[in-house]
């Protein structure tokens, strides 16, 4: 005669912990369902501080270094590139510009490659860290051009993740910072308030 | 008693036993599957968002403007401008009235839409811009003439490919002066967060906030 070890107790706890485990599950997917999540927005504030620019593009970002960009699209337009509004090289980290009366400089980007990954802002004394780290709060603040665009309809994929990991770490060190979404068909650009009203560049923070 | 029938008496007594095996079997498969689109559900199902800013006094109401790919969604508040209309002059009201028609009118054609809710986003229109402007300000007037703590500003939320219908906005409220006085935020959007338009009337009033500043994971 086998001798068979009843599993009758075994399965009686197994189908109930499970049953009501299930019910749980249940219960908050419902109520998850329901839920709406309140995000506070930070809103943009009038200041004196000045803007250091960078942008965010497939999960990269970078600092735009302005005296040498500047420099070099000043150098251009004494070639003719402002009457032209053809699109130079700015010989700086696979940045293209284009000058106009509008936009004052605008930025096209060719490659990113050279930029640093956003995954980097949490690594210590790497460049992307030591640009964040370097803004003076007092001082400066930071302005992002954010890429919106993603092939995939994945915000992992456009500056979106990269632009609030920056964020966040300015924000442990008492950074404001401000954003605007760019693209293509309005890419970043620099120009001075004098210059067009659209040339604002603000923080973004909560509270007063 | 004959010698068969004794010893039958004294056979061990045959149990049935029934192996457990296929329900088990069947009964972990279920389990699994349903765990399985539980947590599948929980990935994919969108999770509902609603706008709101940090302010201290909390009479600040948000007019959230959401931007995606094909348009935007502008949810407008209207659940304190019937307060606000009790201390208005009869012009005011008037005046008030019109905006609350409108501005619920936008709302039943949001809430009456029938599928996903972004499809209802609709190409910025430079005049409907200049309207929900000039209405923004008014309303803003009219509280400021009465005397009555209440401010509306602009929150923008930005999906993926969303920037274009905001740069639009953006690109008429600098040459409109109904947007000086304006104050305005905005914040990029995951593609899986959708509007709640229910409460898309409230004020941050309500408990239940959730800090999204710096960290995608806010939403948790």
């Amino acid at each position: 005669m086998k001798d068979l070890i009843s599993l009758d107790s075994l399965t009686d706890i197994v189908s109930n912990s499970v049953g009501i485990l299930i019910i749980f599950a249940v219960i908050n997917l419902i109520h998850d369902n329901n839920k709406t999540y309140q995000l506070e927005i930070p809103l943009e504030h009038p200041t004196n501080l000045a803007p250091v620019f960078f942008i965010c593009k497939n999960e990269r970002i970078l600092k735009m270094d302005t005296a040498t960009l500047f420099s070099n699209a000043a150098l251009q337009a004494t070639r003719g590139a402002a009457k032209s509004k053809q699109i130079f090289p700015l010989d700086f980290k696979g940045l293209f510009g284009k000058i106009d009366k509008e936009n004052g400089i605008s930025f096209y980007v060719n490659d990113t490659s050279e930029w640093q990954p956003f995954q980097n802002i949490e690594k210590r004394n790497s460049a992307i860290q030591n640009a964040l780290s370097s803004i003076d709060p007092k001082k400066e603040f930071a302005y992002f051009f954010v890429y919106d665009s993603s092939t995939d309809d994945n915000a992992n994929a456009s500056g979106f993740e990269s632009f609030r990991k920056a964020r966040e770490y300015l924000k442990m060190h008492f950074v404001k910072s401000g954003w605007q979404p760019v693209n293509d068909e309005a890419p970043a650009h620099i120009c001075d308030l004098s210059f067009s009203p659209r040339c604002v560049y603000l923080p973004s923070y909560l509270g007063q | 008693m004959n010698r068969a029938v004794r010893h039958a008496r004294y056979l061990p007594v045959q149990k049935l036993e029934i192996s457990l095996f296929p329900f088990l079997s069947i009964f972990l498969c279920v389990m699994g599957v349903l765990s399985f689109i539980n947590v599948l559900n929980s990935f994919s199902t969108p999770q509902k968002i609603e706008m709101s800013a940090q302010i201290e006094q909390g009479y600040k109401v948000a007019y959230q403007v959401f931007n995606l790919p094909d348009g935007i969604i502008s949810v407008p508040p209207t659940k304190y401008l019937n307060d606000l209309k009790k201390v208005l002059d009869d012009d005011g009201k008037a005046t008030l009235d019109d905006i609350i028609y409108k501005r619920k009118q936008m709302m039943s054609s949001l809430q009456a839409h029938v599928g996903p809710i972004k499809q209802a986003a609709i190409e910025p229109d430079i005049d409907d811009i200049l309207e929900m402007l000039h209405n923004i300000r008014m309303v803003n007037e009219l509280a400021l003439k009465a005397n009555y703590l209440y401010e509306e500003f602009l929150l923008f939320g930005i999906y993926p490919n969303g920037g274009q219908a905001y740069q639009k906005i953006r690109d008429v409220m600098t040459f409109t002066q109904d947007s000086a006085s304006i104050t305005v935020g905005l914040e990029p959007l995951d593609s899986n967060w959708t509007l709640n338009l229910k409460s898309g009337q409230n004020t941050n009033k309500s408990s239940n906030h959730i800090s999204n500043q710096g960290t995608a994971q806010g939403k948790q």
